[in-house]
């Protein structure tokens, strides 16, 4: 086992709000696009957004193993490909070209042949519940860069590292074995494999991005306007303020034991109605047990808390909170992370 | 960040990775029929390919105070590039070899192509004469220009958009004349109570949906009132499960506890709507000037004055400076019957909605609570609200009263024409240039000036005529005398040619209360001569050529592929798909051709005013293969017809509107003389047009564009569908429509001048929905015990990204029909196991997705799924009959008149009767006995 590099001097920080996910998959999206469209990454989505409650990808990925049980690392289960999903490949010349009229279909295939079974958001809006008091919400998920990341602890070649300039976790490729020991070791199972180059890839945070004031993909182009991201340790920084100051964003399953730096709003759900179609105002319809599974004890008071922030706008009040959740302006998300990814042609001047 | 820092050749591969991916940035947009659109990105090249697409994130904030609009991005956008190329991208023109669907093709060039449709254009016109060339007007405004142009000029078809798709929100042209209104994105920040109704914004208003949920945490309270949980349930906070199609009886209801509660905001609905109008208790008509004085007029109406009786209601000024009575009755003296009571239209109402719509009883209909109701209504009469109603509510066949019934709830509680309140549509046409371009007969900013001059003296002219008009009523005027050739309505192809006469006939399919035959009321409305040219030309001009560029209308035509293919295929002779992909309606067609898309052409985007600004793609790289721009592609054909009318002799034809053209000046006449030869110089004259008329800011060119990303309006565009918004053009804030009827009470483009519940005409008054009521939907399919309905998908576009391998893995990678996981269990149905879905229209197989969020008696299956993505080749839309409703025949009734885009019948689709079962092997799998011949 490799001496975890935990200690880093900074440490980058991300808050998803998730009463702004709606769902739309532009985080997952923009990630792929960006960095996993070689050979080897056709089923690597190392972002992902999933309705909750629901299995997720790797399909149960919550039941999988790994992390840390009483201070000591625990292996878990490797998912499969299967269990990951996706990396389909289509029969569109089949079904455009090839003369066969309405006897085929366009299909998805999965890489050994056959239809899927699973997929990156295979369960999206199923949720639970019963009729009419159904429900479900929307969680994106990325690597959480961990300040006590297993993954590290447990790469046998030392391939795995986290950065001291800011936290970031990566991987030196020509290093990794391909042991597969950090996907047993991520309970979040944010880690896939590249079965084609034989090295194991995952999130970097698109340090290359951070490096140049660019904020990640995801968080950019996001169009629900609800993934802060900045230095955890910069009090002024939302990112902070949310976790540490008003300490309404959360780690997701902190009893992994990795000490994620990716935090959760947790989301307010309508109410429930009662057996006779009345409305019953004292019960949110996600079952308080629930939330708490995912996100630890606190997560009843901190939606009290919210309730409480917004009862008190709607009667005049101010919230300084509610007001850093709005995020007025759109590049308040991101902190020191504001620059441009791109300038265009045109407006290079003169050289036109 | 640090330099000495530990890194490794891991590190700089992706340092590299990001350094390298493009070498040139460049602003463009989607041009595509998304509304909101605009949204500008940076769309990234290396080596002269698109590589990826970003938000660029540019937008300036608009009011101080409110959030800014950006990123304004989506999934389909970020991963559209991949649809750039093939396989489904087109790359050459291409010929059918065997059937018609068949899905056979030989590779043929340009020339071979344009020839071939030349020559079958001219056998068209030589059998029946230039409108037997169909064009179903694409929303594309980016793409489908051109072809519109190319229709005009020759004197072909153009089929109204809006009623090819359905985005025809019937209930606001009844209710305010006019249907063409929208907010401003932003402007929900504004609302206290937001009521998602109709709507499932999580799927449709991506990158707007924020502003819903910053309003409520500013405090605002969201309503979701849906049949299902929703995908839009999870950032609401009360859930209202109606049943589907009541949504009339719960407004109506709210409202009957607004009125017993004593909490209707009496000064507004008095000024603003008919409710203070006398009406006549013997003929339940509004008591009209005519009925008291001979020579009176029919469209001039009466208050009560709590001192003088009945007074004229004034005509040109909303504003009143006294209170009409709400209750009462008076007695007057009329010519026809002697002395006749009268009383306000409010009281009416009251005894309506206190004797059929009481919380209870439409707590019964609706299966809510009634005390639900009640927090509605009291939300709603104490709040500012906002009802982001989608265009789902439309397509629905008793949509126009669930609509009225929602008006009737924002009428009594003061909430429109103010910052974040009230209810809004689909609006276009926001860009001068595009408007005029299609007028225009003449290049230049001077022929431009001359136009808007033109309509400018045409609007003082009605006016004089009728000093009570506003400028509005006066432009909506113009419309009714000359809008009529503009687009044809549809319905009068559909039933002749279409195969729709039997199913519209059909008493099954219609509301069991329709008083006559659907014939006795489609002959009437076309003998009226009210709905001409489109009723001529449908029963003498026959379809031969279907021009499809920019549009799907297999998928899309409410009734099915199959009710076309059986009933119009066999009577066209040419069918031309111009496309960049290959989609459901190109496998069917004769001749493909291959249409440059995005970044590989200079066009604009949607001008519309949710976004308030406009953004165009540029053309940053080389169209793909063979494909190429829609503009240069016309003016080809049109070379391509001249030449051959010539080898055959002929030199002109005639119109139907008496007009004849020559073949050899068709190239002219679309191109303005050679001024506008090619699609950048059609752009650069219609942003001179827009600058010169005020619309966009004074320096705008497409130079602007290229560096800014995008561009502000400076002010409304002239056609009517914007001045239709009403409201002072927002500078440094939101824009909520109608302000100027409440603030400055300017009058509705309505017969009272008032936004209008009663509907006076005879046909409503027989099937008793001349005031809003709650009508059951019919068995549209048969008497089946489920209801399908759907809505825009969230992974497309429409259809547009159905096949974008990326997308489709954000899903199943196929359709699916959403049903509730109890019922499926008990139909042996499980989590995507395939589902035979039927009913007496057609069927279709789709395999299942289970879930407690459908309602049991539901089933959901959403738009865009083409036919191809479903084993056996049937889609959704098989099951649909595409019933039009009699009452939007009518015409000839003050506001209810022909109009391009709005008035007119329109097809549903949302709550289909059908059943469902598990289906089982393939000894008949769908679609089989639907073959064309």
């Amino acid at each position: 086992m490799t001496e975890t590099h935990s200690k880093a001097d900074r440490q980058v920080g991300l808050v998803f709000d998730l009463n702004k996910c709606m769902g739309c998959q532009s985080c997952s999206v923009a990630c792929k696009m960006l960095w996993t469209r070689g050979k080897g990454e056709e089923h690597q989505w190392w972002c992902t957004t999933n309705t909750m409650p629901g299995r997720g990808t790797p399909r149960d990925w919550e039941q999988m193993g790994g992390g840390y049980r009483d201070g000591e690392l625990v292996l878990g289960h490797e998912p499969s490909l299967e269990e990951f999903g996706g990396g389909w490949k289509f029969n569109k010349e089949d079904v455009f070209f090839g003369g066969k009229g309405q006897s085929v279909h366009l299909t998805p295939i999965t890489a050994d042949g056959t239809p899927p079974t699973w997929g990156p958001n295979w369960d999206e809006d199923q949720g639970g519940g019963r009729f009419p008091n159904a429900y479900f919400f929307y969680l994106p998920r990325i690597c959480n860069h961990c300040t006590r990341p297993a993954c590290v602890e447990a790469c046998p070649s030392g391939a795995m590292y986290k950065r001291e300039e800011d936290g970031i976790v990566l991987r030196d490729q020509d290093v990794c074995q391909g042991s597969r020991k950090c996907m047993q070791a991520c309970p979040y199972k944010k880690i896939y494999f590249n079965h084609v180059s034989g090295v194991a890839q995952h999130c970097n945070l698109c340090f290359p991005r951070l490096e140049r004031g660019v904020a990640p993909a995801c968080a950019r182009n996001c169009p629900g306007r609800l993934v802060f991201v900045g230095m955890l340790d910069d009090e002024k920084d939302p990112v902070h303020r949310l976790v540490h100051e008003w300490k309404v964003a959360l780690p997701l399953h902190p009893e992994f034991g990795t000490e994620p730096n990716v935090f959760y709003v947790p989301p307010l759900s309508p109410y429930r109605l009662r057996e006779d179609r009345s409305i019953d105002t004292e019960t949110m319809r996600i079952p308080p047990e629930y939330l708490e599974s995912l996100f630890g004890p606190r997560v009843h008071e901190v939606l009290a808390k919210l309730r409480s922030e917004i009862e008190r706008v709607r009667e005049g009040g101010r919230s300084e909170l509610l007001d850093t959740l709005i995020v007025y302006y759109w590049k308040m998300l991101f902190g020191p992370f504001a620059e441009e990814p791109a300038v265009v042609e045109a407006a290079k001047g003169e050289a036109r | 960040m640090s330099d000495g820092r530990r890194t490794n050749p891991t590190e700089e591969h992706a340092r590299r990775h990001v350094a390298e991916e493009w070498d040139e940035a460049h602003f463009s947009t989607h041009c595509v029929n998304c509304v909101p659109a605009d949204c500008p990105i940076y769309v990234l090249v290396k080596d002269g390919k698109v590589v990826r697409e970003e938000a660029a994130g540019v937008r300036e904030p608009m009011e101080p105070g409110v959030p800014d609009m950006n990123p304004m991005i989506c999934q389909a956008g970020l991963a559209w590039s991949l649809g750039m190329e093939g396989p489904d991208r087109l790359e050459y023109p291409l010929r059918r070899v065997g059937e018609r669907g068949e899905g056979r093709w030989e590779r043929i060039s340009w020339d071979e192509a344009l020839t071939e449709v030349a020559d079958a254009i001219l056998d068209a016109i030589e059998e029946v004469g230039p409108e037997s060339l169909v064009h179903e007007v694409s929303p594309q405004i980016g793409s489908g220009h051109a072809a519109w142009r190319f229709t005009d000029v020759l004197g072909g078809q153009l089929l109204d958009v809006n009623a090819t798709i359905n985005d025809f929100h019937t209930g606001y042209l009844q209710t305010f004349g006019k249907s063409s209104i929208a907010h401003s994105n932003d402007d929900a920040f504004h609302s206290e109570l937001i009521l998602v109704w109709h709507s499932n914004p999580a799927y449709t208003n991506i990158p707007w949906f924020h502003f819903m949920a910053e309003a409520r945490y500013r405090g605002a309270e969201i309503i979701l009132i849906s049949p299902d949980v929703s995908p839009s349930h999870s950032h609401v906070d009360y859930h209202i499960p109606v049943r589907h199609g009541t949504d009339g009886a719960l407004a109506l209801a709210a409202c009957q506890v607004i009125i017993s509660e004593g909490l209707v905001d009496w000064g507004f609905a008095a000024s603003q709507t008919d409710l203070p109008l006398l009406v006549r208790t013997d003929t339940g008509q509004y008591l009209r000037q005519s009925h008291l004085e001979r020579g009176g007029r029919d469209d001039r109406f009466f208050h009560a004055h709590p001192e003088r009786g009945a007074v004229p209601a004034d005509p040109a000024n909303l504003l009143l400076d006294f209170k009409p009575l709400a209750e009462g009755t008076l007695e007057v003296e009329t010519l026809d019957a002697g002395r006749v009571r009268v009383e306000p239209l409010f009281a009416r109402l009251r005894r309506m909605l206190d004797e059929h719509y009481t919380p209870e009883q439409a707590a019964e209909i609706c299966e809510v609570h009634p005390d639900a109701i009640r927090l509605l209504a009291r939300k709603v009469a104490s709040r500012k609200t906002r009802i982001p109603v989608g265009v789902g509510i439309c397509k629905y066949y008793h949509g126009d009263l669930m609509n009225r019934s929602m008006l009737l709830l924002l009428g009594l509680t003061g909430n429109w024409g103010k910052k974040g309140a009230g209810a809004a549509s689909w609006n276009s046409f926001m860009f001068d240039g595009s408007s005029m371009a299609m007028a225009k007969t003449e290049a230049g900013v001077e022929a431009g000036k001359a136009l808007l001059e033109a309509s400018r003296a045409i609007r003082r002219h009605v006016m004089e005529q009728d000093p009570t008009l506003s400028e509005e009523l006066a432009d909506r005027e113009v419309v009714r005398l000359l809008g009529g050739r503009m687009m044809l309505p549809p319905a009068f192809y559909w039933y002749t040619h279409a195969g729709f006469r039997e199913r519209w006939n059909n008493p099954a399919w219609n509301d069991p209360d329709m008083p006559r035959d659907f014939d006795a009321y489609y002959w009437e409305a076309v003998d009226s001569q009210a709905w001409n040219p489109a009723t001529e030309i449908a029963a003498t001009k026959p379809p031969r050529v279907l021009l499809e560029v920019g549009g799907n209308t297999l998928r899309r035509t409410r009734g099915g592929k199959n009710a076309l293919l059986r009933n119009l295929w066999p009577k066209l002779t040419k069918i031309v798909c111009m496309d960049f992909r290959m989609s459901q309606t190109a496998i069917y067609a004769d001749i493909v051709l291959p249409a440059a898309q995005h970044h590989e052409k200079t066009a604009f985007a949607m001008p519309t005013p949710w976004p308030f600004i406009l953004s165009m793609s540029h053309a940053v790289v080389p169209p793909y293969g063979e494909s190429r721009d829609e503009w240069p592609v016309m003016i080809d054909l049109l070379e391509k017809i001249a030449e051959r009318a010539s080898a055959r002799g002929l030199e002109s034809y005639q119109r139907s509107d008496g007009t004849s053209r020559r073949y050899d000046e068709l190239r002219n006449l679309f191109t303005l003389n050679g001024a506008l030869e090619d699609k950048e110089s059609v752009v650069r004259e219609e942003l001179a047009d827009a600058v010169s008329s005020g619309n966009l800011p004074p320096g705008t060119t497409i130079e602007t564009f290229r560096e800014k990303g995008y561009s502000h309006y400076n002010d409304w565009a002239f056609v009517s569908l914007l001045t239709a918004n009403a409201s002072p053009f927002p500078r440094n804030e939101t824009h909520s429509p109608l302000r100027n009827h409440v603030e400055l009470g300017h009058p509705y483009p309505t017969l009272t001048r008032r936004a209008q519940f009663l509907i006076d005409h005879p046909w409503y008054q027989e099937a008793g929905e001349d005031l809003p009521c709650h009508k059951e939907p019919p068995a549209m399919g048969g008497d089946y015990p489920f209801r399908l309905s759907g809505g825009h998908s969230r992974w497309s576009v429409h259809a547009m990204n159905m096949t974008n391998p990326l997308l489709l893995e954000t899903h199943r990678g196929k359709p699916f029909v959403l049903i509730n996981d109890r019922v499926a269990c008990e139909k042996g149905i499980e989590d995507d196991s395939p589902v035979r879905v039927w009913n007496d229209v057609g069927e279709f197989v789709v395999p299942a997705r289970t879930s407690p969020a459908q309602r049991p008696d539901g089933l959901t299956v959403y738009n865009g799924f083409e036919g191809f993505l479903f084993p056996g080749g049937n889609g959704s839309n098989e099951v649909e009959v595409g019933m039009v409703k009699w009452l939007h025949l009518a015409a000839g009734y003050g506001h209810l008149f022909h109009s391009p885009i709005e008035w007119q019948p329109v097809p549903f689709d949302r709550c289909i009767f059908v059943d469902c079962k598990l289906f089982v092997g393939d000894s008949d799998p769908a679609g089989s006995k639907s073959a064309v011949s």
